[in-house]
């Protein structure tokens, strides 16, 4: 089972992110309210896969992509955007980010998106 | 929550409890930069965050009202965080902003009782973008759009990674069609770009500006995004590498000899621009373990919402919890105190049954903590209500809050907040003056209600208390006279008691009744409220100065200190902290007036004497006084005692409310099952000393 790190500041969307993945074989090792945590619980748990919010406090995703990215440039990252940051979107490609998706999302594109990592 | 025991489905669960404490957090931050006139970095941010949040879940729950509403504030803030907007109608914004929060929370109210959220937020919509046109031509700032950035050269390009001759180029020509509903075509068709450069010597694409324009994602989605380059990486690879595009729906993919004429015309428009192969990014160390936050006054407001390591339970599970516990503990002891053992040694049992009480004790307190939360949310409430009045009322007021991580049992804060709301209002609406009256005095212009909460021995004491006209004695006892609430002559009384006439039900002082209060009908449930959790009120008042109401409240319901006390062969308990003193008195002392009324007399003073057994109607052969004991108990204004035949013993008792089939006894609070096996009744102070 692929195992997944899930970031996101809102409690509900880390619920609904985990419902939605532990329902379609993947396993959640770990959850992070924020960027820096995110980073932190990276080097420890060494997700096969991690998701990454973007508006966060204490530390963005896009920050925390690029620290990411440093400790394994193979990592795989989603990232989980609004309408209205294209932007910052593009700066987390060009960082290396693996794909990136819109929300408000459904478990069927979680599935699309995911079976493909 | 689902306080009626409906489970709902844990997302939905999970969205209401963040909604609601979001909207809390984002209630008290509103209030605090309102009345400070400003908002600092942190602030608009949290607050952004907070909208942002609200969007995105209410918009996977489906409650777009909601997400459209919290779209649009969003908006506001975004605008305020990128123009660093200075020019800002503070009342104006807020008044909107908490307008927002109420109604929100009115949805998530309609979603808590099983009802539709089918509230209608355009009217609010609509103010809040015609609000953002004013801001912006207040701030004449032109707002950075998000997708703005340093243009990138390259949207077509050479690469300077022309490998020297080797291998064969071939060219080819793509067609990628993304899935319905994934959004942002245009960003991903950036990827697939990005991406291909790396193993491209050259390419080209439509729609060409996929960075600046939003057109191309339609275009995308109507014709695909074309792409024609020339590399000399295996047809296997390359289809392997665009088969895994995240979102890919259908994929065309050719060998070509000539890119197709669609290409021939962006050819001709080339610019030729030298990719840099190092590419500048910044290095990124190790993350230092320690962050830097920059915490301003928002941050003690924030720091209640983000905790970690902390989950969250649902309350009927704790209160199934709490029972269980209670049940252990009477167990326990019809176990350790059974009257089989009676007479026995059982030295090993003794000391088995002294450690399964130890444990069970620990269990208790354990529980018990669980279930005790700060009351600082409910005080933090209380400042929206002394905002939205005191503007109302054109009262300048000041809300102080003392002691705010004091604890109580969940069960009870759901009781006090309704009381405390009527007592902060009634302080605004009757005890504080306006800012004339109050200088006229020679009062600071700006009133004050202090919310103050505090422990002492087995009671939490909550206290609301402000420096207002304070209460009229004689005002209140003439009333009260008129109503047929009092018989005694004023002078008989003490002020307490005289206050204390506020309570009851049907009594008003006010001539004219306010939106706020004045209807009589208020004090009186708030007296109800707090004695359906063993709570008691005393007022305190000084004419000029100010009014004090103390609510005394157990520090939980569940179990009590009890003294066990028997009469004739029943057993009831007494709560020891209505206990003053017990002892057994001496025939003389008692003595009787002419309506048959028993008084004893103790250092001086007269205390009223309860007989149990006849409030009760038990037969017992302790009649005269010297044969019994007296338990000297008090309440909130007075203090009487309670005649029984013996005292049993000190005993921790479990709180059992009498089951739905008895009606409501005066006198009798609840019911608990003694070690022995035997039902006590547990004694209402209040109740008794009522009669």
């Amino acid at each position: 089972m692929k195992k997944v790190l899930i970031t996101d500041d809102a409690v509900f969307m880390r619920f609904s992110l985990k419902t939605m993945l532990e329902r379609n074989g993947f396993e959640i090792v770990g959850e992070a309210e924020n960027g820096s945590i995110a980073v932190q619980k990276y080097k420890i748990l060494k997700p096969d896969i991690v998701t990454l919010d973007i508006t966060m406090p204490v530390m963005d995703g896009l920050e925390a992509l690029k620290h990411i990215k440093a400790i394994d440039k193979n990592a795989k990252v989603i990232m989980i955007s609004a309408m209205g940051q294209e932007g910052i979107v593009r700066e987390a490609i060009i960082s290396g980010a693996t794909g990136f998706i819109v929300k408000p999302f459904n478990e069927e594109t979680i599935v699309k998106v995911f079976k493909k990592l | 929550m689902s306080g009626d025991g409906i489970i709902r489905e844990p997302m939905l669960e999970i969205y209401l409890f963040e909604a609601t404490q979001l909207m809390e957090q984002l209630e008290e931050i509103s209030i605090e930069c309102e009345k400070n006139k400003k908002i600092g970095t942190e602030a608009i941010n949290e607050i952004f965050r907070i909208m942002h949040t609200i969007k995105s879940s209410s918009a996977m729950m489906m409650f777009n009202n909601i997400s459209v509403l919290a779209h649009s504030l969003e908006d506001l803030f975004y605008f305020i965080r990128e123009s660093k907007a200075i020019n800002i109608d503070f009342e104006k914004l807020f008044d909107l902003v908490l307008l927002g929060i109420d109604f929100i929370k009115g949805e998530v109210s309609k979603i808590e009782n099983d009802c539709n959220a089918d509230g209608l937020s355009e009217p609010l919509v609509l103010k809040s973008s015609n609000l953002l046109q004013d801001m912006k031509k207040a701030n004449g700032v032109i707002i950075k759009d998000d997708c703005q950035e340093k243009k990138e050269d390259t949207k077509y390009y050479i690469s300077a990674y022309e490998k020297l001759g080797s291998e064969i180029k071939q060219k080819y020509f793509a067609r990628i069609f993304y899935e319905d509903g994934c959004e942002m075509e245009n960003v991903r068709a950036y990827t697939v770009v990005h991406n291909l450069k790396e193993i491209v010597s050259e390419m080209y694409h439509i729609p060409e500006d996929i960075i600046e324009s939003d057109d191309s994602v339609e275009a995308i989605r109507r014709d695909g995004f074309l792409i024609g380059f020339s590399t000399s990486t295996s047809k296997e690879k390359i289809e392997e590498q665009l088969n895994g595009i995240i979102f890919l729906r259908e994929l065309e993919l050719q060998q070509v000899e000539e890119y197709p004429l669609e290409f021939k015309a962006l050819k001709a428009k080339i610019q030729i621009i030298l990719e840099n192969p190092i590419t500048e990014e910044t290095i990124y160390k190790e993350t230092p373990d320690k962050l830097d936050t920059n915490k301003e006054e928002v941050g003690n407001i924030i720091k209640s919402g983000k905790q970690q390591s902390i989950i969250s339970v649902n309350i009927s599970k704790l209160d199934m919890l709490l029972d269980l516990v209670g049940e252990i503990v009477i167990s326990e002891a019809m176990v350790t105190k059974n009257p089989d053992l009676e007479g026995l040694t059982l030295e090993n049992f003794n000391k088995a049954s002294r450690q399964l009480r130890k444990l069970t004790n620990e269990l208790q307190d354990v529980v018990m903590s669980i279930r005790m939360v700060p009351v600082s949310t409910t005080f933090h409430k209380m400042n929206r209500i002394v905002r939205d009045m005191s503007k109302k009322l054109n009262k300048e007021v000041e809300l102080v809050i003392i002691g705010e991580d004091t604890e109580v049992d969940k069960n009870i804060i759901d009781h006090i907040s309704d009381p405390l709301m009527h007592l902060v209002r009634n302080s605004l609406d009757h005890g504080l003056e306006d800012k004339e009256e109050r200088i006229a005095s020679s009062k600071p212009p700006m009133g004050k209600i202090t919310l103050e909460a505090k422990n002492a021995g087995g009671d939490v004491f909550i206290i609301v208390s402000d420096d207002g006209r304070g209460l009229d004695r004689g005002k209140i006892y003439e009333k009260a006279k008129f109503q047929g609430l009092v018989t005694k002559p004023e002078g008989e009384l003490t002020d307490k008691e005289i206050f204390s006439c506020i309570l009851l039900p049907g009594f008003s002082t006010n001539e004219s009744v306010t939106e706020f209060s004045g209807r009589g009908v208020g004090m009186d449930v708030v007296k109800k409220n707090i004695d359906s959790i063993g709570g008691a009120i005393s007022i305190e008042s000084v004419v000029g100065r100010g009014s004090t109401i103390s609510i005394k409240i157990p520090l939980t319901l569940a179990i009590i200190d009890g003294l066990e006390v028997a009469v004739g062969t029943s057993k009831y308990t007494i709560p020891i902290t209505s206990i003053r003193e017990s002892f057994k008195p001496k025939e003389n002392d008692v003595i009787a007036d002419s309506e048959g009324n028993e008084m004893i007399m103790i250092r001086g003073e007269a205390y009223a004497i309860h007989r149990l057994h006849r409030i009760f109607n038990i037969d017992t052969e302790v009649i005269s006084s010297n044969n019994g004991i007296m338990v000297m108990v008090e309440d909130n204004t007075k203090a009487a005692c309670l005649f029984v035949d013996s005292l049993i013993g000190e005993q921790q008792v479990v709180v059992k409310a009498l089951p739905t089939y008895i009606k409501k006894a005066k006198g009798i609070a609840g019911c608990t099952i003694l070690g022995d096996g035997n039902i006590s009744l547990i004694i209402d102070v209040n109740g008794i000393l009522d009669r």
